[in-house]
């Protein structure tokens, strides 16, 4: 059996390291909605391309790229227009 | 209130699984615990700086004295071969979490329970089970466990005797690519029929959790869906192309 897109396919649960650096919340339980079909899903639930640099999270309805972020030259880059909203619960800060 | 950063922990001991895996038992200073399902990310660095970074699911039950990950080698991975090759107890590791609620069961969220694993896949459920067990839980669950041979099932002995101990678990082997002389268990894929038969019906409300190479997670979730299953109690865990069983 080849290896193609489908077998590199992750879900949010991969990038919730990053994400919880970055937001300080664990984002895989928060509740994000796609902008293109309106869907409404737990990040953890997002399809996630990883790469060396950083991931792309999909709407598990329409495929649509809901959150890119990628990290270098001691920075972070985030692009969120694919979300119409995010919700964030208090109860899910990340101590570390 | 700090973000999540990067810790120190020491291997305290390297356990051998199967011939592909190593569990690896962690002092981590300062761990204030996990939930059952959730993961660590390891980060290595080479000499030269150039770093890497992969998730590793926690198979120790929440309390525990160590932190226990489940490491399986792949042969052409960039991390897994350290870990699960070359570290020897006393030597450190950077590890960041745990991190990850969505793949997640403690007892409260009740059941019944369908685990489904794909080889390594296992090992967050493991968690979930080691708590169901160490906590007395007596929530029904049912464990589908798909490996290519007999010797590369992760916790053989510690399943069997755990479902030996009556308290409403079930594990159900699914052998691949070779079985042992007299094997009257299944010897295919995982699919629907097998999903029909070892899991629950629909109208019994159970939650589901699907964990292994991306291709198995994908189809079984789907399965379950085309079963009747509510897709919101189906959750998933990716390993991506990791050791297809």
């Amino acid at each position: 059996m080849t290896m193609d897109e489908t077998d590199l396919r992750l879900d949010g649960n991969a990038v919730a390291g990053m994400l919880a650096e970055l937001f300080g919340f664990d984002m895989t339980v928060e509740w994000g909605g796609c902008a293109g079909c309106g869907a409404t899903n737990q990040l953890g639930a997002l399809l996630v391309y990883a790469h060396g640099m950083g991931a792309v999270a999909c709407c598990p309805g329409c495929g649509q790229a809901l959150l890119r972020v990628a990290r270098g030259e001691g920075r972070w880059w985030l692009d969120l227009r694919g979300l119409a909203w995010l919700q964030l619960d208090e109860q899910a800060r990340v101590v570390g | 209130m700090g973000r999540l950063s990067w810790r120190l922990a020491t291997v305290a001991e390297v356990r051998p699984e199967t011939a592909r895996v190593v569990t690896l038992a962690l002092e981590v200073p300062g761990w204030d615990g996990h939930l059952p399902g959730q993961h660590v990310d390891v980060r290595l660095t080479a000499e030269d700086g150039y770093q890497a970074e992969r998730g590793y699911s926690i198979a120790s039950a929440p309390g525990s004295e160590r932190v226990e990950l489940t490491v399986e080698r792949l042969d052409d991975g960039e991390v897994s071969p350290y870990l699960a090759g070359e570290l020897r107890p006393g030597d450190q590791l950077e590890l960041r979490g745990p991190v990850g609620g969505y793949f997640v069961w403690e007892p409260g969220r009740g059941g019944p329970l369908l685990l489904v694993a794909g080889g390594s896949g296992v090992v967050p459920l493991m968690a979930m089970l080691r708590h169901r067990a160490a906590t007395g839980s007596q929530v029904p669950a049912r464990l589908l466990y798909s490996s290519r041979t007999i010797e590369d099932v992760i916790y053989r002995d510690e399943l069997d005797r755990l479902a030996a101990a009556g308290d409403g678990l079930a594990v159900t082997h699914a052998l691949t690519r070779a079985q042992p002389a007299g094997w009257s268990g299944y010897a295919r894929r995982i699919d629907a029929v097998m999903l029909e038969e070892v899991g629950w019906r629909p109208d019994e409300h159970p939650l589901a959790y699907v964990c292994g190479p991306t291709r198995l997670v994908e189809a079984v979730a789907g399965q379950l869906v085309a079963l009747g299953h509510d897709p919101a109690r189906v959750r998933t865990e990716r390993f991506g192309p990791t050791g297809v069983p």
